[in-house]
């Protein structure tokens, strides 16, 4: 059955407290989620109260503050800090999303950080991705064609062609939505999941693409697409305002389509 | 624990090749039911008596007995699709779930046939 309730050894206990510094100006309470295997111990929830005028705008500023000034153990994936790279997603607040682009301004004055969820946890906030980018590749996410290309000159797409997939191929590949899909969350073995299906359908609807039905065929399945039941959670998390609902929507039309 | 590669176990058995009729008839059968539906639920409060002789006066009637029939037929078509969904989604054991995949489409048409009859029998003049 689907599990509703966290394995007794990742149950969340009360961690330590980390107040702030005496004459301090603009409190704001993280409460982060830790968790070290190395340790054998389960998963705790550390307070650590900020300075906000020490610190940049971002969740990703306070967390670095964090990690610089209070408690260096802390973990957490980072690299680009303008939300391109997609590193540092992670549950804010109860939604998943990019530290880099969210403003600590928008929030509450406690913050509860958490990994992706649904994950198995490797360190703290960073998350096991490997069956994600397992399920990405599995979808061929590169331009697969029979006519050879132009000796002299690149595929070319009209503008409209290029439209198509603009916005489908400008996902970073965060998890943000695959993990924010209770489908995704029961399921995951077999469902692919929006952010690989997303990749999926920006493959079929290229038009330089000749793997089109192949693409379709690989992807007719009652688990790999049809978990989908359209809750549209992937859409309202994406850090990109990306639509993985809709692209979903879309297969499943031109799936329908070349029956008839 | 499984030394598989990632990849294998994403791709697992390869794709069923099958979702697109199951998806498709349920769409289908929910656009049915909603004329069907509302017209079983206006005709029901439309009456202006529930007494046995009310009731099976109406349905003797030959378009009650159609559109009656095709809403049980639709409604218990559109169930089974339905709760199929539902089985997948949480049931994980591979034995488990075909068990209550047959014993759920057993007791759809189950439900249809009786439905089905007990129309008939009304209609066709066989009720006490």
């Amino acid at each position: 059955m689907a599990e509703f309730r966290l394995p007794a050894n990742s149950r969340i206990r009360t961690g330590v407290t980390h107040q702030a510094p005496p004459g301090t100006r603009e409190v704001r309470t993280f409460r982060i989620y830790r968790f070290d295997p190395a340790s054998g111990e389960n998963p705790r929830l550390d307070t650590f109260e900020l300075d906000l005028a020490e610190c940049g705008p971002m969740v990703l500023d306070a967390l670095i503050r964090i990690k610089g000034s209070v408690d260096s153990s802390l973990t957490f994936r980072r690299s680009c800090r303008e939300g391109i790279c997609g590193s540092c997603a992670m549950n804010i607040d109860g939604v998943n999303r990019l530290a880099c682009t969210t403003s600590l301004h928008d929030l509450g004055r406690q913050i509860r950080i958490y990994p992706l969820p649904h994950l198995p946890v490797v360190k703290d906030l960073v998350a096991d991705l490997t069956q994600f980018y397992a399920q990405y590749a599995s979808v061929k996410p590169w331009l697969q064609t029979q006519t050879p290309a132009p000796p002299d000159s690149e595929r070319l797409q009209s503008k409209e062609e290029q439209e198509q997939i603009d916005r489908p191929a400008a996902c970073i590949l965060c998890a943000c939505c695959s993990t924010a899909c209770p489908s995704y969350w029961w399921n995951s073995d077999r469902y692919l999941g929006p952010a690989a299906l997303l990749a999926a359908y920006r493959w079929i609807i290229d038009s330089r693409d000749e793997a089109t039905g192949e693409r379709l065929d690989a992807l007719e399945d009652p688990f790999k697409l049809y978990r989908c039941h359209t809750i549209m959670n992937c859409t309202d998390v994406c850090p990109k305002d990306l639509n993985p609902a809709k692209a979903i929507a879309e297969i499943k039309k031109m799936l329908v389509q070349r029956q008839s | 624990m499984s030394l598989r590669s990632p990849l294998g176990e994403a791709l697992g058995r390869g794709a069923a090749k099958a979702g697109v009729h199951h998806w498709w008839v349920q769409r289908l059968t929910a656009i049915a039911l909603v004329p069907l539906a509302s017209w079983f639920a206006v005709s029901l409060l439309a009456m202006p008596a529930h007494g046995y002789a009310t009731v099976v006066a109406w349905v003797g009637e030959p378009w009650t007995a159609v559109l009656l029939l095709l809403f049980v037929v639709t409604a218990a078509w559109h169930s089974q699709l339905g709760v199929r969904v539902v089985i997948e989604d949480y049931v994980h054991g591979c034995g488990m779930r075909t068990v209550l995949l047959a014993l759920s489409t057993y007791l759809h048409v189950l439900a249809a046939a009786a439905g089905v009859f007990a129309v008939l029998r009304v209609a066709l003049g066989g009720a006490a």
